[in-house]
Order: C-alpha cells, then sequence, then structure tokens
C-alpha cells in the first residue's frame, strides 16, 4: 500500500509552487534519467485560494482521485474523525497575502502547520511534514514550529530547492573544512527571493569545521553604502568577482552587443544595480558571510568561498533551469519524498530555521536603517549532512 | 616574432609542406579569420573571450595571448567588429585572410589562427547545406603558411567542411603540413548535468542523443554530442559503416518498430530542462506518443552503425526539447547512462553563450603549447555523418553505405575536456 499523501497550500494555479510541486506525486518527474514515479498516493487537498478561473484544485482532485476539504483538519482526516494520512506537503507559497513592515509576505505557513500539529495532539499520531521554503517570516514562529517537530517526534522538511539543484560547476565543499570567508550574489525581490539566496549560501557554509554555531549578529545596508562597504574590505572583491564570473547573466553592454564582462573590475557594477542591498552575518564561531542583491547586474544565483588550503576560490551557479519545467523542484520534491517513505529528513530542518531568522534579523536591520543587530535567538547548532544532497547523478 | 616551424629540407625535397612544429612562443600572436561579427554570431562569442577575457575557474580570466589581426568576410549593419577594433586598438582588421595572417607583410606573423566560419550569407546547395566558406578559408591561411615556410595551429569551429571531399582535403592538409589542428562543437565540451563522464574503456552497446534543430545545422551538434561520449568506449573510434535518415511519417513508424532504442531515448528525453508540456496547465510532464506526435511536426533520426557493431541514433524533436541529451546501453548496466549537454543559450535563458568558454579555452591550451587537446578526428566523423545525413535525407531516406566514414579510427583523450571546474 503506497503512503497517504496530504496537500495543504495556499494556492493550486499553473506555475504555483503547489502546481510544480504536487503535481510530481501526480503524474511523476525526471529523475536520474528515469521518468519516475513516487510510491505515494496524495488523497487529499486543502486549498486556501482557489481564484476563478485559475484554481487547478478540483481539476486536480477529479482526475487523480482525491478529494479537495474545507479545512486542513478535514484534509488530514480525510473526512474520519482520525489523520488518515502518512505525510503532509505544506506550500504556503504565492497567493494573495499581506506583507509587513519588513516587507515580509504574511504567507500562512505557521497557521497551516499548528493546524496540522494540533490534529496530531488530538488523534495521537504524528507523520512527516515538510514545509515549502522558509519555515515563517518570524522566527519566533519558526522556532515553534521546529519544536513541535522534536517534541512530537515527526520527521520535518523545509526550504528552498536551491540548496538541492544542479550546480555549475558540480562543487561541494569538502565537510569540516574552515572557511574563511562566505559571499552570495543574488537578485530579485524580498523576501522572496533574499530567502533563496540565503538557504544557498546556507547549505555551502554549515559543512565548515565545527558545523553551524548560529548567527550572533546581521546588519542589512543598501545604497551606495554597500560599494563603500566593499572598497572598506568589509566583503572581499575577489570573491565578488568570482562569484560574478559564475553568472551566466550579466546585463547592461552584454545585452547590448553579447560582449562578456568583468562586472566589478570594468566599473559596470554600481551603474547597473540601482539599489544594492548587502546582507552582513556574523556567525557565532566568528565566520562572516555577506549576500549581496544585485538586481540590475546579473539574473542567476553564484556563491564563492575562501577556503583554508583550497586554491583560488570555489564557488558556484545554483542553476535554475528554465520555465516552465523548472527541474529543479524536482530535485527538491525527491528529497521531501525520500522523507516521506523513509521517515528521515535527508537534510536537517535547523538549516531553514536559521535562515528564516537571519532574514528576518537582516529584515528589521533594514527597517532600522542599516542598524547592527545583536542576535542572541539565532543560537542554531546542527551538522550539515555528510553525504552531498543536491543534484549530481 | 621569431620564426618556429622551420621547413624541412626533405620536405622541400618531396615536394609535402610538410613543416616542423617548434614550441610556441610564450604569449602566442593569433588571427580570427571570420564570415562575420554580430552580436551573438560564433565570432562575437569566441573572439569577444579573448579581447574581453571571460569567468573562468572562480576569476575574470584573460587569454595569455594577444589576438593581433582580424578578417571579417561580411560587414554589414550589425557588425561589431569595427567597435572591437577601436576598442582594442592591438588588434587589427585587414581586408584579406592573407594579410590578416601576415599582418600586412609578407610573412606568417602569427602564431595561432581562429577559423570561424559560422553565420553569415551565403549561399546553399541544392540539398539545403550552407556554403559556408572553412574550406576556402583554410587554403587561404595553408597558402600563407607554405609561402612563410611556417605552420601555426588552426582552430576551426564547427565542422570542417559542408563537402566531405573538401573536409578531408583539410583534414590530410593538416596531417600534411603537421599543422595542429582543432576543430568542433562546444557540446562536447560544456556543463554536464549531472556533470559525468564514459568511463574510458566502456562497453557501449547502443547510444541515442535527443536534441533539436534543423538538418545541416544542430544535427552536427547533437552528432558531436554523441561522438564524444561513444569514442572513449573499448577499442575506441571504428569508424562508421553506414548511416539512414528517417523523417516524417517514416520516423514515427521506424520508432515504433524499434528502431532505436525507446528505452534510451526516454532515458534522454528524462534528462532535459526544456520539456514542452504536452497538456496545458501542467509544467513537466512526460509525453505520450500522440503527444510527441502532435508537438514534433518533423521529426528527424540519423540511424548509423559503427565499424565495431556500435549502434547510434541522433534524433532531433524540435517542438519537444530545446536541449542536447545523451543516453547510452552499456553492456551489463541496468540502468542507461544519461547525461545533458547544458547550454546556457541566450537570449531567452541567459545573457551569455557560456558555453564558449571552453571551447575557447581548449583552443587556447592547443595555442600554448601545440597540441590540440581532443582529436580533429572527431570533427572529420560527424563532418562526415551530417553530409551522409543530409545525403539520405535527399536521396529519399535512404540507407547509404559510408566507406570514406569506416577508415576514421581514433582514440579518446584519458583525461577529460569538458567543463566541470
Amino acid at each position: 500500500m503506497p503512503k497517504r499523501v496530504a496537500i495543504i497550500t495556499t494556492l493550486y494555479k499553473y506555475l504555483s509552487h503547489a502546481q510544480h510541486m504536487g503535481d510530481r506525486f501526480l503524474i511523476g518527474y525526471p529523475h536520474e534519467g528515469e521518468w519516475h514515479k513516487p510510491d505515494l498516493q496524495v488523497v487529499s487537498l486543502y486549498t486556501d485560494q482557489k481564484p476563478a478561473g485559475e484554481d487547478q484544485s478540483f481539476d486536480r482532485a477529479k482526475e487523480f482521485g482525491f478529494t479537495v476539504y474545507n479545512t486542513i483538519a478535514e484534509a488530514l482526516r480525510c473526512g474520519t474523525n482520525k489523520l488518515a494520512v502518512d505525510a503532509v506537503l505544506i506550500i504556503g507559497e504565492h497567493g494573495n497575502y499581506p506583507r509587513n513592515e519588513k516587507g515580509q509576505v504574511l504567507y500562512p505557513r505557521y497557521e497551516f502547520f499548528k493546524q496540522c500539529v494540533d490534529v496530531f495532539e488530538q488523534d495521537g499520531r504524528a507523520v512527516p511534514v515538510y514545509n515549502d521554503k522558509h519555515l515563517s517570516y518570524s522566527f519566533e514562529k519558526a522556532k515553534w514550529m521546529v519544536d513541535q517537530g522534536k517534541r512530537l517526534k515527526f520527521p520535518m522538511l523545509a526550504g528552498s530547492s536551491l540548496p538541492v539543484t544542479w550546480r555549475l560547476p558540480d562543487l561541494e565543499l569538502p565537510l569540516n573544512c574552515e572557511i574563511e570567508e562566505a559571499l552570495m550574489v543574488g537578485v530579485g525581490g524580498s523576501d522572496p527571493m533574499d530567502y533563496h539566496a540565503l538557504e544557498a549560501m546556507q547549505c555551502m557554509i554549515e559543512r565548515r569545521k565545527g558545523g553551524e554555531t548560529g548567527v550572533r549578529r546581521v546588519q542589512l545596508i543598501q545604497g551606495d553604502a554597500v560599494w563603500t562597504a566593499g572598497d572598506a574590505g568589509r566583503y572581499s572583491k575577489q570573491l565578488l568577482t568570482a562569484a560574478l564570473s559564475r553568472s551566466d547573466t550579466p546585463q547592461g553592454k552584454t545585452l547590448v552587443d553579447g560582449r562578456t564582462q568583468d562586472l566589478l573590475g570594468n566599473g559596470e557594477l554600481p551603474k547597473l544595480v540601482k539599489n544594492p542591498a548587502a546582507y552582513f552575518i556574523e556567525h557565532n564561531d566568528g565566520l562572516k558571510t555577506t549576500l549581496l542583491m544585485l538586481d540590475g547586474a546579473v539574473q542567476d544565483y553564484c556563491f564563492a568561498a575562501k577556503v583554508r588550503g583550497m586554491r583560488g576560490y570555489p564557488s558556484t551557479q545554483f542553476f535554475l533551469s528554465p520555465v516552465p519545467n523548472v527541474t529543479y523542484s524536482a530535485c527538491l520534491v525527491s528529497k521531501i519524498e525520500e522523507m516521506f517513505v523513509t521517515g528521515k529528513a535527508p537534510y536537517p530542518v535547523e538549516r531553514t530555521l536559521i535562515v528564516s531568522g537571519a532574514l528576518e534579523a537582516c529584515l528589521t536591520s533594514k527597517l532600522q536603517g542599516g542598524k547592527v543587530l545583536d542576535t542572541p535567538a539565532l543560537n542554531v547548532r546542527y551538522r550539515a549532512p555528510k553525504e552531498p544532497q543536491h543534484a549530481r547523478t | 616574432m621569431t620564426p618556429t616551424f622551420q621547413l624541412r629540407r626533405r620536405d622541400l625535397l618531396f615536394g609535402a609542406p610538410a613543416l616542423a612544429l617548434a614550441a610556441p612562443p610564450k604569449r602566442p600572436k593569433l588571427a580570427a579569420i571570420c564570415t562575420v561579427y554580430f552580436k551573438h554570431s560564433h565570432s562575437q562569442h569566441i573572439v569577444d573571450r579573448f579581447l574581453e577575457g571571460y569567468g573562468w575557474n572562480g576569476e575574470h580570466h584573460h587569454p595569455e595571448m594577444d589576438l593581433v589581426s582580424i578578417y571579417v568576410d561580411q560587414i554589414g549593419k550589425t557588425d561589431f567588429s569595427k567597435d572591437r577594433a577601436a576598442r582594442f586598438p592591438s588588434m587589427k582588421m585587414y581586408p584579406s585572410i592573407a594579410e590578416a595572417l601576415t599582418a600586412g607583410g609578407s610573412k606568417l606573423a602569427v602564431d595561432g589562427v581562429l577559423l570561424i566560419g559560422e553565420h553569415g550569407d551565403y549561399p546553399k546547395t541544392e540539398k539545403g547545406q550552407v556554403k559556408y566558406p572553412r574550406y576556402e578559408f583554410f587554403n587561404e591561411i595553408t597558402k600563407v603558411y607554405t609561402a612563410s615556410n611556417r605552420v601555426a595551429p588552426i582552430f576551426n569551429d564547427k565542422h570542417l567542411s559542408w563537402n566531405w571531399a573538401w573536409a578531408k582535403e583539410m583534414y590530410d592538409t593538416a596531417q600534411k603540413m603537421k599543422i595542429p589542428f582543432m576543430a568542433g562543437s562546444s557540446l562536447p565540451v560544456t556543463w554536464r548535468t549531472p556533470s559525468v563522464e564514459m568511463p574510458l574503456g566502456s562497453k557501449i552497446e547502443e547510444a541515442v542523443c535527443v536534441g533539436y534543430g534543423g538538418v545541416d545545422s544542430y544535427d552536427y551538434h547533437a552528432l558531436e554530442t554523441l561522438q564524444c561520449m561513444v569514442e572513449r568506449r573499448k577499442g575506441g573510434e571504428t569508424g562508421v559503416k553506414w548511416l539512414e535518415a528517417y523523417r516524417g511519417e517514416r520516423f514515427w513508424t521506424a520508432m515504433k518498430e524499434g528502431v532505436w532504442s525507446r528505452e534510451l531515448m526516454n532515458a534522454a528525453l528524462c534528462r532535459s530542462h526544456t520539456l514542452k508540456p504536452a497538456r496545458p496547465g501542467f509544467n513537466n510532464i512526460f509525453p505520450t506518443d500522440d503527444d510527441l506526435r502532435r508537438l514534433v511536426k518533423n521529426p528527424v533520426a540519423y540511424r548509423y552503425d559503427h565499424t565495431d557493431g556500435v549502434k547510434s541514433t541522433m534524433i532531433l524533436f524540435s517542438g519537444l526539447v530545446e536541449d542536447f541529451n545523451f543516453a547510452a546501453r552499456l553492456t551489463g548496466q541496468k540502468k542507461p547512462f544519461s547525461t545533458q549537454m547544458y547550454l546556457p543559450m541566450p537570449p531567452a535563458r541567459t545573457s551569455l553563450a557560456n558555453f564558449f568558454s571552453p571551447l575557447v579555452n581548449n583552443a587556447e591550451k592547443m595555442f600554448l603549447t601545440g597540441q590540440p587537446t581532443y582529436p580533429v578526428e572527431r570533427t572529420l566523423l560527424t563532418t562526415g555523418l551530417t553530409a551522409a545525413g543530409v545525403d539520405s535525407l535527399f536521396a529519399g531516406q535512404k540507407r547509404l553505405e559510408t566507406p570514406h566514414l569506416s577508415g576514421i579510427h581514433y582514440q579518446a583523450t584519458k583525461e577529460s575536456t569538458f567543463w566541470r571546474t
């Protein structure tokens, strides 16, 4: 008997996360050179917003033989009075939700998760939960979510597809390496895309000697101060050059005549990026990392680090394969399936917890005009999985 | 400039212009011989990387050589070669190939030549092949070599010539004159997802590439995709016995009859990042046979047998995919070996065609060492296969014996030469 899965989502329409991830459980997905059909059965769906003409919930339910329920509890119990699924997929991404003063979209991931936990508690059984993207816009809520997983002993997985997608090149930092500095370049709006970039960086730096030790201080600065900070050595320009060297999408003159560019060396970077942002994150073991959001300069996500004993600057691009296939989400679904089937999370949910918290703290710093903020609450310690988890086979 | 390649007395006596190869200079000078130079033309991609540098191994890499002269055959309204010559005064434009190679003097004045005969307005043969003047350019180059008693390495972009006899003559001339000669597509050297290499000495039974594009164009890239993998099999490349092309209805019949392995074709499709969704509302769904027929208006396959019995099939599925995917069955292995040769392709997906970076990097190595990094015989064979495919289609999809390709024997390089750092 295949295990039974409930999908709890904000929105199920074409190219929403629920569609491109949920569908893979229904129709399979490309994996290691095969069209893989998970040995899992989607039995119920809860969709929070069903815009007329776009919603696919009922079409999918009809075609694939499951039921759309009006509440999360009903979806988890499949209309009975007991938990009737073996795994829960929470996808609180896309849909019309308000933003707070920090610019974070208030997706109801915590609320969805809490309703699942309520059912688990009432029915005396808990099942694995995957939470798409960061756990919550609020670290406090995110922390509560992770604590419930520990308390009720159910496996949890969360996060972005960037850590598990293809890498160009296929770089994995050696476990227990000594990272001197790390830098990530990202693009896109806050808080969806800065989150992805932070989690991509986190999956690399968590492999350092001693593992992740937590974040003690953050600061987010914007505008020309970002370039001044670079001049002052606040982040390494060599690392920035290394990260940019991995980009396939330099803008500006490349768009005009196709030329390759050393965007930092040729002085174009400040001209292309109207509103740069630097997210400075200092870890408890002293490691300093920087995320540069460089809208206007490039359109991809690249990482670089200085690692003791490694020549040059290990660097890579997290490959976001093209729309509409977005095969990177197949890489993520494969990890979710693994947890649903084995009951073991292939990588720690603490990765997403610390990124949820660091992002919130950075956005608080931004709201406070770039204030340096101490973050004693982000004392999240964990170890990276031994084996690489990204797509490479 | 010190002459580094001296004509030997014996060669003069026998009339064969075989020129000895000495060590190349520390900082070689290069000439680029191009058909056109517009945005996203191959010349722009390749020559720009020598002028502007490019991202490589985590830095902005500048090749340790100087591109000092350029010849562009067709300078139209969209030309950027004048812009480049103005911005890089060390590169001079010349009105003829000979002048570009001699820097306006009487003797060869460069240590390496880029021959980029792709894009531009050239007539077509009755079979539909574009008559890019690679052979003509090559002859102009070797004329200068002969007159100067010196040769220099040549990198030829893409296949050697649309005309097999000419391609063979280019190869033979390079052999005779001992010109370090490299050619080919960027498919063999670009990123792979996953980043895997066919183990040297593999026992390959059958191989398939699923790509896209047109005949006498992207078919060649798909053939190079296949060849850079199958050449690593046990015994190396042994040449090709025959080729048969399939198109339209005959393609679908052949697919159904299992003329090529469906398992391998499907494995290749499962490596694609660009499967056209067969149903509205689904973003990534595996096509049924009916979907295939509906999405692919003009399917093309080249089925060919190598002389050692290995079966290869090149499939063009325009309308279904926009990438190049490879799969092979290896003796004793349950699952097919498969990967995608990934092209970051502008303008839809990227702004840079960075698959030219590993191609340039391999050419650079040859210019620095005088040693090609992979055998030109790969491209000689794919040149012949491309022409054979065109001929077979032109002859009504007839199976053509290819005795001229059965003698192309070579060994793959031990080291992988694709992009993975």
